[in-house]
């Protein structure tokens, strides 16, 4: 379950926190805590590597979605035309 | 005479000054008002709202999953944003607003189309919690199959997102793709923290899965990896 050393923030803990952490959620203290757990403990940084990749993934995958420009043309459309029948109805 | 029937009054949940999202408490005046027919106020939401058009496509298309639907929420979201804005307080944070309709618009339609609570999962925290402690000798983790993941095709990967429940997937989104803090996903998902980092857990994980499930079909990763398990 775990490589057996003792560590500060034993495993389990650090397993747990291991989103928050990626994701800049923890505090400076558990983050020093953890940076020093990944750095002593094996499994724990294999598993951080994973998580962290597939982080890396989605943002990968997500990154390239352009709204059509014919989207773009009609809510501008859509909008003056909103705010063009307000000033006409006297508003 | 009214073309679109939206007004502020359609998002109750918008209201309320939900910290750092720039929704303020409206005023009296603000409450009555139609949107303005100030031409400048025009000019300031298509410089200031129209930015965010392809990341809150981008988002759209995650949450409806097609490209029509996407269009047609994205539009919605920005006929809702146009007519409440007179409550956004300039200065804040107008893409975390514009989500956060979004966000409502897509649930709103979701849930009056399905006649059904969204496929949220559980929301309590046991599984992960579990899960943190069970996850050391799961697979036997190494960097050969982060390299493995890495190599996987978008649409793999856009494919297991699409496979997580609504609420995972969104919370995922919004993190990972994004960048929005915890908090910020809360007021945009109207949820609490506890929630939003549940619901990143839980969809990081089934993702995770997921897409290792695709590197083994993908012939990335061995299949009997794990067999010499993954004590340190």
């Amino acid at each position: 379950m775990s490589c057996g050393n003792p560590h500060e923030m034993d495993c389990s803990e650090v397993l747990s926190k291991v989103y928050d952490f990626l994701d800049g959620e923890v505090t400076a203290t558990d983050r020093d805590r953890i940076a020093q757990h990944l750095d002593e403990c094996g499994p724990c940084l294999r598993q951080y590597g994973l998580e962290k990749a597939v982080k890396a993934l989605v943002l990968r995958s997500c990154t390239c979605d352009h709204a059509p420009e014919s989207l773009r043309v009609q809510i501008v459309t859509q909008i003056r035309q909103i705010s063009i029948t307000y000033r006409s109805t006297g508003d | 005479m009214r073309l679109i029937s939206v007004q502020p009054d359609g998002l109750p949940a918008l209201r309320g000054g939900a910290v750092g999202l720039g929704s303020t408490p409206m005023t009296d005046n603000d409450a009555a008002a139609p949107p303005s027919a100030d031409p400048d106020r025009v000019a300031r939401f298509e410089r200031d709202a129209l930015q965010y058009l392809d990341p809150l496509y981008g988002a759209a298309l995650r949450m409806t999953r097609n490209p029509a639907d996407a269009e047609d929420l994205v539009q919605e979201t920005y006929m809702k944003a146009f007519a409440a804005f007179d409550s956004f307080t300039e200065g804040t944070n107008l893409k975390a607003w514009l989500f956060r309709i979004l966000t409502n618009t897509y649930i709103n339609i979701y849930r009056k189309r399905q006649r059904q609570p969204l496929q949220t999962g559980s929301d309590d925290l046991t599984d992960w919690q579990l899960h943190a402690v069970e996850s050391h000798d799961s697979r036997g983790l190494r960097s050969a199959e982060v390299e493995a993941l890495d190599r996987l095709a978008d649409q793999d990967v856009v494919e297991a997102l699409a496979a997580l429940p609504d609420d995972f997937r969104m919370a995922v989104y919004l993190a990972d793709v994004e960048g929005f803090s915890y908090k910020e996903i809360a007021e945009i998902m109207d949820t609490p923290v506890g929630t939003v980092m549940s619901r990143l857990h839980r969809g990081r994980k089934l993702l995770r899965t997921q897409l290792e499930d695709y590197a083994i079909e993908r012939g990335l990763i061995p299949a009997a990896t794990g067999a010499d398990g993954g004590e340190g």
